[in-house]
């Protein structure tokens, strides 16, 4: 780890000197285990870079906060963060000439007791499918053959019984609203949640309302989650949120085929093309 | 005056054939104060609950009125102000001074708001004094003590095997009465203890009120992912939006937890948002709890109960940003 922490300072000195970015996004030391995200502008500040198994958040969503950036933006990208910025580039939130990707390959993250994260463990692409340049070695590819089997589990339930389960779920949301401010594939400009002269979220928590969030979330994000957990990761009450998001990935599978979303660039989300040999059945 | 700890279920369940009794319970999965009785286990861990307690006297969604309309006419109007007795029991002295700010919010200053004034008038609050802190705690540096609260109206004093009793009020010494059978007249000796993650709030209400356009708000709210983890799982934040509800010609007003971290919170009705960035509403949120709060009520609005520390999901840290401040240059 530290090789490579030593490698990414060296790359971040190295463009931020020659000017091939402005700035870059990476991961630096909190107070106790934390890595929370840093934005580097200078060269004699790369040492606050840091690369270890608690750089746990996603950084892609941060493009959307510098959308006409003055020079190219450096950000580091682990296999979910690469996804991330082709899933933005896709959704034509960011420029790709507009980002400079930093691959690094990754074995997962744990959270402060040293247990991997449920995100890492269900992680199918370690090596970012995109980047421009990659630090290290390439890691081997785990998958995930437990990918779809809580889907199998919950499909197996009656409808009662599912309606029950997912009240329980959301009846413990708090609406503090994380699961989409990290959420790559939520990058309307403006929520429908905060649409409020609309009308289509009531501000009060309670079961309903939560479950009109949480589903309508989901369906708006089908075809486009990256399965990068980070949902459930900052989830205060741990809701199992994949579960939802990875049935609707199971679905589209058997619809139009097998699609990993932010995987490759040309491929796009089924839901965002017209096929004519797309199925019929369920409209 | 002591109580075994294995009698504790019976005390709580005498209290509750009279109130409703929150606990901090494990209930699926989530530590929150919770009826007893209900599902889920009792839960004194070191770690604070996770959720605070604030929505027993502040309900994340309240009914305040109903209606029903003819026209533009209002034929009925009912005010739903409901209430019955409740214990807090376990309060930590955090989550106790947290219920202290919301007192000065909702009754002083010459407005008393009548939905929390019956619920806060129904409330017998039973305090524990923490006998191990979490790494986030950090309430002996902003005015509170993981050893107890004067302001309780019982403060219990975990002795390992037993609770010392001491009431501090009349309405806790009333209660107390009713737990004689249980009692014995011991007396053990109590251990005080600190918290380590320590910040110095020496001078700094004082120094951020010369930094409302300090470049340090651009460079700390750059991380804010603008979720409202922090402000719900905060026991101070009491902020609130009204609305209705209306199904043909019945209505019903509620209020509701709002967030500053959200960016709806305050857009005006033309569309215009005096806080457009996430810069504007992290230095709303931290000056609130810093500096506006102390100038008003003279009390500093963030407890140091260390929620947020612990569960924002990038680490933006109340208690970094307080050692931050304390280290920069007042901006001319």
């Amino acid at each position: 780890m530290s090789q490579m922490q030593e490698e990414l300072r060296q790359k971040a000195k190295e463009l931020l000197e020659k000017g091939e970015v402005r700035y870059i996004i990476g991961w630096g030391k909190g107070r106790f285990h934390h890595r929370p995200p840093i934005f580097i502008y200078q060269a004699e500040d790369v040492d606050k870079l840091v690369w270890d198994e608690y750089c746990v958040a996603n950084l892609g969503k941060y493009l959307l906060d510098d959308k006409f950036p003055e020079g190219k933006i450096g950000i580091c990208v682990r296999g979910c963060d690469s996804r991330a910025v082709v899933r933005l580039v896709q959704d034509k939130q960011v420029k790709r000439e507009d980002v400079c990707l930093i691959g690094l390959p990754c074995t997962g993250k744990v959270d402060q007791e040293g247990r991997e994260l449920v995100k890492c463990r269900d992680c199918m692409h370690r090596n970012p499918p995109v980047y421009d340049i990659v630090l290290g070695e390439p890691v081997e590819e785990k998958g995930n053959p437990d990918r779809f089997k809580r889907v199998e589990e919950l499909e197996k339930l009656s409808s009662d019984e599912k309606y029950e389960y997912w009240s329980n779920v959301f009846d413990k949301c708090i609406r503090c609203y994380a699961c989409r401010n990290v959420c790559p594939a939520c990058n309307c400009r403006e929520c429908f949640v905060d649409q409020y002269r609309v009308g289509w979220q009531g501000k009060q928590k309670n079961c309903m309302q939560n479950q009109i969030f949480g589903l309508t979330r989901a369906y708006h994000i089908a075809d486009r989650c990256i399965e990068c957990g980070e949902c459930e990761r900052v989830c205060p009450v741990g809701l199992p949120l994949m579960e939802l998001n990875r049935k609707l990935i199971k679905d589209l599978n058997s619809l139009f085929g097998p699609y990993e979303a932010g995987v490759n660039p040309d491929v796009k989300p089924p839901l965002g093309e017209y096929r004519l040999e797309d199925p019929e059945e369920y409209m | 005056m002591q109580f075994k700890k294995s009698d504790l279920p019976k005390i709580l369940d005498s209290m509750a054939k009279e109130a409703t009794v929150l606990a901090p319970m494990k209930v699926k999965g989530n530590s929150k104060f919770a009826p007893w009785g209900t599902e889920g286990e009792l839960d004194f861990g070191a770690q604070n609950v996770l959720l605070p307690p604030k929505d027993c006297l502040f309900p994340q969604t309240e009914k305040m009125y109903r209606f029903e309309t003819d026209g533009l006419k209002v034929n009925d109007f009912e005010v739903i102000n409901e209430s019955r007795p409740t214990v807090l029991f376990g309060l930590k002295g955090c989550d106790m001074q947290s219920i202290l700010c919301m007192d000065d919010v909702f009754l002083t200053k010459g407005y008393v708001d009548d939905f929390y004034k019956k619920k806060r008038d129904d409330l017998l609050t039973v305090c524990i004094n923490c006998t191990t802190v979490a790494k986030e705690c950090f309430c002996d540096s902003m005015g509170g003590s993981p050893n107890g609260h004067a302001a309780a109206d019982i403060q219990l004093y975990d002795l390992g095997e037993s609770y010392q009793v001491k009431a501090q009020t009349e309405k806790g010494q009333k209660a107390v009465d009713s737990w004689q059978q249980y009692c014995n007249k011991d007396e053990g000796e109590i251990k005080e203890i600190a918290c380590e993650l320590k910040v110095d709030m020496d001078g700094v209400p004082e120094k951020l009120a010369g930094m409302f356009e300090h470049p340090i708000w651009e460079e700390i709210s750059r991380k804010c992912v603008g979720c409202g983890i922090c402000t719900f799982l905060c026991p101070t934040c009491y902020c609130f939006d009204i609305d209705t509800t209306k199904d043909g010609a019945e209505g019903t007003k509620f209020r509701c937890w709002d967030s500053c971290m959200f960016s709806e919170y305050t857009r005006m009705a033309g569309g215009h948002n005096p806080r457009p960035s996430k810069k504007e509403r992290v230095r709303n949120r931290f000056l609130h709890k810093l500096e506006y709060f102390k100038e008003r009520y003279d009390k500093n609005l963030c407890v140091g109960c260390g929620r947020c520390v612990a569960k924002c999901p990038v680490n933006l840290d109340i208690t970094s940003f307080i050692d931050q401040v304390k280290e920069v240059a007042s901006h001319e």
